[in-house]
């Protein structure tokens, strides 16, 4: 492999792991405040991207796509709400299968939906930043570019948000003890509604983004959710640092194992490999904590 | 059941008989929806077997049902041997899978077991789909079925005979003592560990002989589809048997051969003309079971129960429901529980040494909530460790009892190293442990929650056959009514008030035939009469059958009343120990209690 093909998988392993990290890192930060995971993760991303398709291709893909994102972003996280008022707040503090199941339940509900509203077909919709970059003898597509710094400026603002704010501080508190928050005047509902929105949020944000670079069709909620799954996993539920790390890793072991034609078939494979490990040799994660 | 087996008998003909009488209709394709509804009850009832009998969400149970389909295409198709033996390779192969990856997704426990059994299913699918030489990828596999199955109605008997044999397989399962095992582990684990079951064990054998059964499900599958898809094993086609169990309902054995029957017809009517409908209607299914049902997934309603009721409506007055009055203890009965066989230690020569801790030590972080404890009792003694809150007392008796590790030092019991080892291993020695916190099977009855432990106790939990409801029946009913249980025996356990629930704790802590029983604050809630009442039944059950008592206890009455030995500690530390008297008169002890009623006098 020449050094410049290696660049060229790096970057694309980058931005595989820039839009995975945003929608893993939406899934750690409910399962991190809330435990719950959210098993309708995958379909708020689902229609974040599909909204962003349709309003993008109506408007026109340049000001249309932004215009799109804000409010796909909107609609999923407004979504998440609903969902957390009407099904996730009757299953706190039940056991982890009831919330399994409850969440599931609402992706296939989501699921019938986008089907019946959008129908079965790929959709695609245009790059809303064109052109390419040349380096090193491969050109890179600027978009991918943006991802990759996208995804970073998110997690700094998720990081920033959790330990340089009130609100941060609270969702860090309700981690450890949620009754003893409550008693100090914290309204906690409606922190676990805040925090759910924004990881709904997150779901949306990461389904929005990679509209332009991937084919949107129905079936990409799972898809997306069992890699969002493997990453945190790998790098701890409720860890946003080991969210980042752990598409990292995902994002590289697909980038170099689709080109390598030894390992071509089984690149997936690869990373349900990694999680297991993972998860024998440390149950939490590399970066989690284990649960109190 | 007898009904439904009829049912199941008379599809073909019942199909012929439409097919005359409605030209349109075709009995072919209503017999093979009948096949496919047998194949998924099947496929429902085994994932049941973790899901409402053990409590386990596993997301790799369709890889497992996929591999048994594969297994039985490839042997037949590429290795050209004889029809029967493919057969019989898809639940060898599913059991096979199953138990290796079980290995690894028992590594977890609860929710990361659910995760890991996603990762193993994905796993599985990948190698499926991607090893295109082999498994022919994403075209699948097909086969054609030899001359002799090659008749649909032929098909439908052979399928329906394969399933009811599967399905009384697992029947006699779940109603044997290794079953009453499962239970015990999805009502309470840590319970079900402290009677001396190995949860890790039974989880992974539950979990062998599901994917078993998925297994022959399977193979089922391919011979009425005749081909076999990646797609089967893709950890979304898990909602089928999910979705079927909690339709028909997850506590009753049938319940999901009733939620495949359903499915079948809603995805016949429905599905095919609104398929995206369909999944909307199952969502909503599902929310409404799990929303609706206040206690676990198990409590899944069974619309077989249901059924049942409705055809005995009026046959039976409806049973008064009896509620208990917290005041079992006040019925105790200690002459019957002196008789009562389940209670029972050798008669060995008192003095002999039976626990021994050796500079027993506890950290958690920065704080030593044990603290270089070294402690003996021996047999026959009434030990009582007594202290102030966050003495240690608890992650003394967690220490003993397995449930934690200590940081340092030595347990030895009964001449026996135990320091460290897992707590059923040291249930099993003969330690019986009753929680501060009430620790039983609640949606078991009263009976049941003693009944299993002695189950567990006598090593009868490995035996997949035999009715565990009958074993110690008797003695168990015994020790119900000795503890003043008796009119609540069938009541599930958790519907009990809080003192009657304390009864039976330390019912079970005795029913286990303990050398040593643990007690933490046995008396902890209960009024005064009610204290004495429960302190003379553990007194002379100690005294007349040789048990040896250690238990912690604040209310002083009970302790200087009962304890021939006192240990005090403070801050997790041995402050000191002996004779009632001796302690009594120390003045250290003074201080510490006395230090206590003044934070408690000041408010602090």
């Amino acid at each position: 492999m020449t050094p410049g093909q290696v660049l060229l998988f790096t970057v694309g392993g980058l931005s595989n792991a820039a839009y995975l990290f945003i929608v893993a890192a939406g899934l750690s930060l409910v399962f991190g405040a809330l435990r719950v995971i959210n098993m309708a993760h995958g379909s708020l991303y689902m229609i974040a991207a599909f909204v962003t398709v349709v309003i993008a291709n109506q408007l026109g893909a340049g000001l249309g796509f932004w215009g799109g994102l804000l409010v796909a972003v909107a609609v999923a996280g407004a979504i998440g709400g609903v969902v957390e008022v009407l099904v996730l707040r009757r299953v706190y503090g039940r056991e982890h299968l009831v919330q399994l199941l409850g969440t599931y339940a609402v992706s296939l509900v989501v699921a019938g939906g986008v089907r019946i509203v959008f129908g079965p077909n790929y959709r695609t919709v245009a790059s809303p930043i064109p052109g390419h970059l040349d380096l090193a003898g491969y050109s890179y597509a600027s978009y991918s570019l943006f991802m990759i710094a996208g995804a970073i400026v998110i997690g700094a603002g998720v990081w920033t948000m959790l330990y340089r704010t009130n609100l941060g501080r609270n969702i860090r508190a309700a981690v450890s003890d949620p009754d003893l928050l409550n008693a100090t005047g914290v309204n906690v509902t409606r922190l676990y509604t805040t925090v759910f929105v924004i990881g709904a949020g997150l779901a949306g944000l990461g389904g929005s983004i990679v509209a332009p670079s991937q084919a949107v069709g129905s079936s990409i909620d799972t898809d997306v959710l069992v890699l969002a799954f493997a990453i945190s996993v790998i790098g701890g539920l409720g860890s946003i640092v080991g969210s980042a790390v752990g598409a990292l890793i995902v994002g590289m072991v697909i980038s170099f194992g689709l080109v390598i034609p030894q390992t071509n078939p089984f690149a997936l494979a690869f990373v349900f490999i990694i999680m297991t490990a993972v998860l024998i040799v440390r149950p939490r994660g590399l970066f989690g904590r284990p649960e109190s | 059941m007898v009904l439904l087996a009829l049912f199941v008998a008379a599809v073909p003909p019942l199909a012929g008989q439409y097919e005359n009488l409605n030209p349109d209709a075709s009995s072919r394709y209503l017999i093979f929806l009948g096949t496919s509804a047998l194949v998924l009850a099947l496929w429902a009832i085994s994932y049941n077997l973790m899901l409402g009998y053990t409590g386990m969400v596993s997301f790799a149970h369709a890889a497992y049902f996929g591999v048994g389909a594969y297994a039985l295409a490839l042997i037949f198709k590429r290795y050209q041997l004889p029809f029967f033996v493919a057969l019989a390779a898809a639940p060898a192969v599913g059991a096979i899978v199953g138990l290796i990856t079980g290995l690894v997704a028992l590594r977890a426990v609860r929710l990361y077991f659910s995760l890991l059994t996603l990762a193993i299913s994905q796993l599985l699918f990948s190698i499926v789909f991607q090893w295109y030489d082999f498994t022919g990828g994403d075209n699948g596999i097909s086969i054609t079925l030899p001359d002799q199955l090659n008749d649909y109605t032929t098909l439908y008997y052979f399928t329906a005979a394969v399933v009811v044999v599967c399905l009384l397989l697992m029947f006699v399962i779940v109603r044997s003592p290794f079953g009453a095992a499962l239970l015990s582990i999805r009502e309470n684990r840590d319970r079900a560990a402290s009677i001396g079951i190995n949860v890790r064990a039974y989880e992974l054998a539950v979990y062998t002989v599901a994917s078993l059964f998925a297994g022959v499900a399977g193979g089922l599958f391919i011979m009425y589809q005749q081909q076999a898809y990646p797609e089967m094993l893709y950890w979304t086609a898990n909602a089928q048997p999910v979705v079927v169990s909690l339709l028909g309902g997850t506590s009753t054995f049938l319940g999901p051969a009733v939620g495949a029957l359903i499915y079948v017809a809603l995805d016949n009517a429905i599905a095919k003309q609104f398929p995206y409908q369909f999944d909307i209607i199952l969502g909503a299914i599902v929310l409404g079971v799990v929303l609706a049902v206040p206690g676990g997934i198990s409590d899944a309603p069974s619309v077989f129960l249901r059924l049942r009721e409705r055809f005995h409506r009026g046959e039976k007055a409806e049973a008064p429901a009896a509620e208990s009055t917290g005041e079992a203890i006040r019925m105790i009965d200690v002459r019957k529980a002196l008789e009562s066989e389940a209670i029972q230690a050798e008669a060995v020569h008192s003095g002999k040494m039976l626990l021994r801790l050796e500079n027993l030590s506890k950290r958690f972080g920065g704080l030593r909530a044990v603290d270089d404890v070294s402690l003996e009792v021996r047999q026959g003694d009434r030990h009582a460790i007594i202290g102030p809150n966050g003495a240690g007392k608890s992650t003394l008796f967690n220490l003993i009892t397995g449930r934690l590790k200590p940081s340092a030092g030595k347990v030895t019991f009964d001449g026996r190293e135990i320091t460290g080892k897992p707590p059923h291993v040291i249930a099993r020695t003969g330690i019986g442990r009753a929680f501060q916190i009430t620790t039983i099977f609640p949606k078991l009855t009263v009976r049941q929650n003693l009944q299993y432990a002695m189950l567990a106790h006598g090593g009868y939990t490995m035996r997949p056959f035999g009715v565990a409801n009958r074993m110690f029946r008797n003695e168990a009913q015994e020790l119900v009514e000795a503890v003043g249980l008796g009119p609540w025996a069938d009541l599930p356990a958790g519907q009990l008030s809080h003192g009657d629930q304390r009864a039976i704790e330390i019912a079970i802590s005795l029913a286990l035939g303990s050398k040593l029983v643990l007690l933490d604050e046995p008396t902890a809630g209960m009024s005064a009469y009610e204290t004495d009442k429960a302190m003379e039944l553990v007194r002379r059950l100690a005294t007349e059958r040789h048990l040896t008592l250690l238990f912690c206890e604040h209310d002083m009455a009970v302790v200087f009343t009962t304890a021939r030995t006192i240990t005090v500690m403070h801050q997790g530390r041995v402050l000191t120990a002996g004779t009632p008297d001796e302690i009594r008169r120390n003045p250290d002890v003074q201080k510490v209690y006395l230090g206590e009623l003044e934070e408690e006098e000041l408010g602090a």
